[in-house]
């Protein structure tokens, strides 16, 4: 069995192959082309473009990789939602074609699933704790009673958001990411000294934005690269601690044994780190992905959608709607009826 | 004094005591291996000050919190009594219809006292509510309390509770929920609506939440 999943929320689109034979399953390709603005941030029309450009090449390259033919996928999976609106509907466009065209089920993904779904395959965990962190997401969840429950998220901007607006306010970004490393890491290197800023914890939740704010206006004042390296500095330190103190208090809380790092901001090294250290202390087994994995990509639409497929779970293509604002704690799954 | 581990919470270590014959509860602020060391120990010191004052507060006004008895700053300890009971959590699915209600009752109406009192709690969850074999509830742990005039802290205490409501006991959500809020509006004093209205905009101010987007088109539609 091959299915074939399309990844097209925000700034990447890509695509995945799994195969599944008996009991073993397998990602057989995983190809993708990012959006990388010129200047500021994301714009949805832009990045929409770009994947309507790079769409034939990515998929042509996914099945050259396989030797593969779109008449040999079982089903095709697509990432409905969340994300942003003009993305959406460009890899939605094209798996309701491709699964009209050539007669094959379309199988609806929650994209925030399939980043927890393709973590859980990676690392062989069956019940994590899971801290979801990109750059439209930040929170923890559990599975419970068919659903992933949302233990704690933050009450305003995401992380990623926070890192950054704060190095593009500043005039370090774009581009973000240089050498696989985020400017903000980039920055922290100069810096030597902790400032003081805010630090918002509210029970399992958490709030990013008065941090941001302090750091900024903080910015505004000094200048010199080993101030602003500071700042960088304790942002990061801050922003960090608030996310494993807040995963902590879940490990804690639900007992669980396993804790689970994914999305897109989860290939930072720094957290990496602080999480490992914070999971070893509760014994609890650390798991993340790898930066193929832990960026957005087409290969954990794909894994989700086999899971989907396998219990049935298929969406006839007029019906295949895009949802901006899709809830991961809204997505029943059959697989987690027994949590 | 001898005294043992009770166990590990999300910032301190619990360890269960004696003194003058009464069992007492020590509870230590402890590093953490991943915070860099000059806010730890400043993190540290803050929060015990603040958890200090806030249980003293609450217990000379009749909150049924643990009686403080002893705090030292300078290693991060707070010593109170302890309560025989279980936590909320731990026995909830066990109880009956009738007695989760009474005891979402008189949760709402000890948060109302809180809250009456300036005083936010910042972690409210069933995890942190003790019952005892007499069914006294308690309402321990003020590690993130504070204290605060501002509506938007005590709204937050009631969404804590309704996410740790809804991801540990979905199914008993709204028969426990309905009850607190009975219990919470007979106590409080300042403006019950006020705070009903904040818990609902915070809501919607979760990430991704399709209501939201429905009243952006709407108005959109009639700004057209």
């Amino acid at each position: 069995m091959y299915i074939l999943g399309i990844e097209s929320t925000s700034h990447t689109f890509g695509v995945g192959i799994v195969e599944s034979i008996g009991d073993e399953i397998k990602v057989i390709a995983n190809i993708y082309d990012r959006y990388k603005p010129v200047q500021g941030g994301i714009h949805p029309r832009e990045a929409a473009l770009h994947h309507s450009r790079v769409a034939p090449n990515v998929l042509k390259e996914a099945l050259r990789q396989t030797g593969l033919k779109f008449k040999d996928i079982t089903a095709f999976a697509v990432a409905l939602g969340p994300g942003l609106g003009p993305c959406l509907r460009v890899g939605a466009s094209i798996a309701r074609f491709l699964a009209s065209y050539y007669n094959k089920p379309l199988i609806p993904v929650n994209h925030a699933v399939a980043h927890i779904e393709i973590g859980k395959f990676y690392n062989g965990f069956k019940d994590p704790v899971i801290l979801y962190v990109s750059g439209g997401n930040t929170l923890v969840a559990i599975q419970k009673k068919g659903r992933y429950r949302v233990f704690g998220e933050t009450l305003d901007i995401p992380l990623g958001n926070l890192l950054d607006t704060f190095v593009r306010e500043v005039g370090l970004a774009p581009p973000y990411i240089v050498d696989n490393k985020h400017i903000i890491d980039v920055c922290a290197e100069w810096g030597e000294e902790y400032v003081s800023l805010p630090y918002t914890v509210k029970g399992s939740d958490l709030s990013f934005s008065g941090l941001l704010t302090a750091a900024l206006s903080l910015a505004r004042k000094i200048n010199g690269k080993k101030e602003l390296g500071n700042i960088c500095l304790s942002l990061r330190e801050i922003a960090f601690n608030m996310l494993v103190e807040v995963t902590e208090r879940a490990l804690i809380l639900t007992g669980k044994k396993e804790v689970l790092l994914v999305g897109g901001v989860a290939s930072n090294k720094v957290l990496k780190e602080k999480m490992m250290i914070m999971s070893r202390t509760h014994n609890a087994r650390y798991g993340d992905t790898p930066p193929e994995y832990a960026g957005d990509n087409g290969a954990m639409i794909a894994y989700t959608g086999l899971l989907l497929y396998k219990h049935n779970i298929v969406i006839e293509p007029e019906k295949a709607f895009v949802r901006q604002r899709w809830r991961l704690d809204e997505v029943d799954l059959p697989w987690l009826m027994n949590y | 004094m001898a005294y043992e581990l009770l166990g590990k919470g999300a910032e301190s270590l619990i360890y269960i005591g004696e003194i003058f014959g009464q069992k007492i509860v020590i509870k230590q602020r402890v590093s953490k291996p991943y915070r860099n060391e000059i806010f730890d120990k400043e993190f540290r010191r803050v929060r015990t000050r603040t958890e200090a004052k806030v249980l003293i507060d609450l217990f000379l006004n009749g909150v049924n919190v643990p009686t403080p008895l002893f705090v030292d700053l300078k290693n991060y300890v707070i010593v109170m009594e302890y309560i025989n009971g279980k936590k909320l959590i731990d026995v909830i699915e066990e109880l009956n219809q009738e007695k989760i209600m009474i005891y979402a009752e008189e949760l709402g109406r000890q948060v109302g006292k809180m809250h009456s009192l300036d005083i936010y709690h910042g972690d409210l969850t069933l995890g942190n509510i003790l019952v005892t074999k007499n069914e006294k509830l308690y309402v321990i742990d003020f590690g993130l309390a504070g204290y605060s005039r501002d509506i938007e802290e005590y709204a937050i205490d009631l969404h804590l509770l309704r996410r740790n409501i809804l991801a540990v006991i979905p199914d008993l959500y709204d028969t426990f929920f309905t009850n607190f809020l009975k219990g919470y509006r007979s106590s409080y004093s300042k403006d019950y609506n006020a705070v009903i209205k904040r818990f609902e905009e915070i809501r919607l101010r979760g990430r991704y939440v399709e209501e939201r987007l429905k009243k952006r088109i709407w108005r959109e539609k009639y700004i057209e």
